[in-house]
């Protein structure tokens, strides 16, 4: 037998009252910091100091303590020497794809598999994001992500989405793979297809965030404001043109938590893990890929043939066509090696947006194609468009500004 | 046997799964941490079961994708036992889904968890006469320490589907 909606909520009203007994509701510390933090005047705030926190001590644990304090010092001073003295009897071709450059002096222009291919992968890259994920795991586990979903819903809704698309969009500031899969727990296809394909467009994962917060310091805010208000801009284009509800946010905020050792360890070990196992072969592979096309002509090829585009549309030396291809397979070591060309400020401001902006990488690629084809096809003719039309405004406001 | 581990939102299904296979599967505190299942095993008296952490569902009429995963789960695993994981604080939510499971004649036992946060709601549950009313095992749990779990394991095997009428009969007259 079964029941209907109705018949089934008068049946579990009567068992309630048979069997649950509320006592009176003591209001606690808890509940109290529960709604401080969620209540726009005083929540706002304490978001912004939140996420300010988060990012300083991702920069300054991830780029200034480790990388720079650690891992630059062991690299470039003990094992890229160390690299090229013991494979000098290579033939030049295998020296030049696992070495790099004999005459480099440090591991972000030498571009070998085994000495940047490494360094990047150990020595920026994991250090980013561990304590990305260190912190992600914390706030996840107290249970502030619900509450950021509240405090942002307003602004989400003018992109068609709701406050809970954050979670995903946090997520994919780790990683865009398991963020593609996260935007399933919005309603309609709609909101998932307009969340998924400007995550993928415009979020930069936390390997990437690692390597810009060390190769370019400076003009990384400039970068970010970038990526963030093309995010909003084709969000909101997005949101006019495609058909399909946008529904209210609906979700439970449930109360804070005091987050246990072993789950956060155990968390962290399996998203390290898992980084270990797709990300540091897929760096490497990258790197080799990308110095046998350079051996083969192909890149030198490509870069004159789109020449005028690159330059004139862009505004980007023709070289940026090998980090493009690099790009594809891991958008971390695109930006590095972009940092080994030689660019104006402005040209590598434009040229980290773009690498950013222009192809999720494969492993995110593959994802969207699990979550449908015609989400797949749909995103990417959104991003061909939305490269050239932002790449091209970018360059635009560059010349109008005279900075170009 | 294979083992079906359901619930509204953030109950604490993945807990329970980590807890019963050793297996691991991301937990948070957030609704929508699962969205995808994943399948474990582990032994119960002797035999190999399979346990499978299903997303998180309000109902069996799917609102998003990954509640659509679970209503495709059920109705993929015909010969399981559900474990419907319900939060000690929100009952009702819990049950609505639990009596739409046993609509659909799958033997089930309810996990009534968070217990610990119920009795600092105080809120109070009379686990021995939700039982009888139910016809079906309950137990109280606290995933995050392990607390009853040894009682829910040892009652999935005994749990036999149960007709509605007889739900109403006991809970008192007319649906």
């Amino acid at each position: 037998m079964k029941l209907n909606v109705d018949e089934r909520w008068n049946l579990i009203e009567k068992i309630s009252k048979k069997t649950v007994t509320f006592g009176k509701y003591q209001h606690t510390l808890k509940d109290a910091v529960g709604e401080l933090t969620v209540k726009p005047l005083t929540g706002i705030p304490i978001a912004v100091a939140i996420l300010y926190g988060f990012w300083s001590i991702f920069g300054s644990f991830a780029g200034t303590l480790c990388t720079d304090g650690f891992f630059v010092k062991i690299f470039d001073g003990h094992f890229l020497p160390f690299m090229q003295k013991v494979f000098t009897g290579l033939p030049k071709w295998l020296y030049y794809i696992f070495v790099g450059d004999p005459l480099a002096d440090n591991c972000f222009e030498a571009f070998g598999v085994l000495t940047s291919g490494l360094f990047l992968a150990i020595g920026v890259v994991l250090p980013a994001i561990f304590i990305f994920y260190l912190m992600l795991a914390l706030l996840e586990d107290i249970g502030y992500m619900p509450r950021l979903a509240v405090l942002i819903d307003t602004v989400l809704h003018k992109i068609g989405l709701h406050g809970y698309a954050i979670v995903p969009t946090i997520l994919g500031l780790g990683c865009n793979v398991p963020a593609v899969t996260a935007t399933r727990i919005l309603e309609t296809r709609k909101q998932r297809f307009i969340a998924m394909t400007i995550m993928a467009i415009f979020i930069p994962c936390g390997a990437q965030l690692g390597i810009m917060e060390e190769v370019i310091p400076d003009t990384i805010g400039l970068v970010l404001l970038y990526l963030i208000t093309g995010y909003f801009i084709f969000g909101f284009i997005l949101n006019k043109m495609l058909p399909g509800r946008s529904p209210e946010i609906l979700i439970d905020v449930p109360p804070y938590q005091m987050p246990t050792r072993r789950n956060v360890v155990r968390k962290l070990r399996m998203r390290i893990t898992s980084f270990f196992k797709v990300a540091i072969p897929f760096v490497l592979l990258g790197c080799a890929l990308v110095n046998v096309l350079y051996l083969a002509g192909v890149i030198e090829w490509l870069g004159n043939v789109l020449a005028p585009v690159f330059i004139g549309w862009f505004g980007v030396p023709k070289e940026t066509v090998g980090p493009l291809i690099a790009a594809f397979l891991r958008k971390d070591l695109a930006v590095a090696q972009l940092s080994a060309i030689e660019m104006t400020k402005y040209q590598m401001i434009m040229a980290v947006v773009l690498v950013s902006i222009y192809f999720p990488c494969v492993a995110t690629f593959a994802m969207m194609l699990r979550e449908g084809w015609r989400e797949l096809l749909g995103a990417l003719a959104t991003l061909v468009v939305t490269v050239f039309l932002y790449g091209g405004l970018m360059h635009l406001i560059g010349i109008v500004l005279g900075v170009a | 046997m294979k083992i079906l581990l359901m619930g509204n939102p953030n109950v604490g299904k993945s807990v329970f799964f980590n807890r019963l296979t050793g297996a691991n599967v991301i937990e948070s505190n957030y609704p929508g941490t699962t969205v995808d299942y994943t399948k474990g095993y582990m032994r119960i008296e002797g035999e190999d079961v399979e346990i499978i952490d299903v997303p998180g569902a309000f109902s069996l009429e799917p609102k998003d994708k990954a509640e659509e995963v679970a209503a495709k789960m059920l109705r993929e695993n015909r010969d399981a036992t559900v474990v419907c994981v319900i939060d000690a604080s929100k009952v009702e939510r819990g049950l609505y889904l639990a009596l739409e499971i046993m609509e659909e004649g799958y033997p089930l036992v309810i996990a009534l968890n968070m217990w610990d946060v119920a009795e600092d709601k105080n809120i109070q549950i009379d686990v021995a006469r939700l039982k009888e009313i139910l016809g079906v095992p309950v137990v109280h749990t606290v995933a995050i320490s392990g607390e009853g779990f040894r009682e829910l394991v040892s009652k999935i095997k005994e749990t036999v589907p149960v007709e509605m009428d007889k739900i109403i009969k006991r809970a008192g007259g007319e649906a």
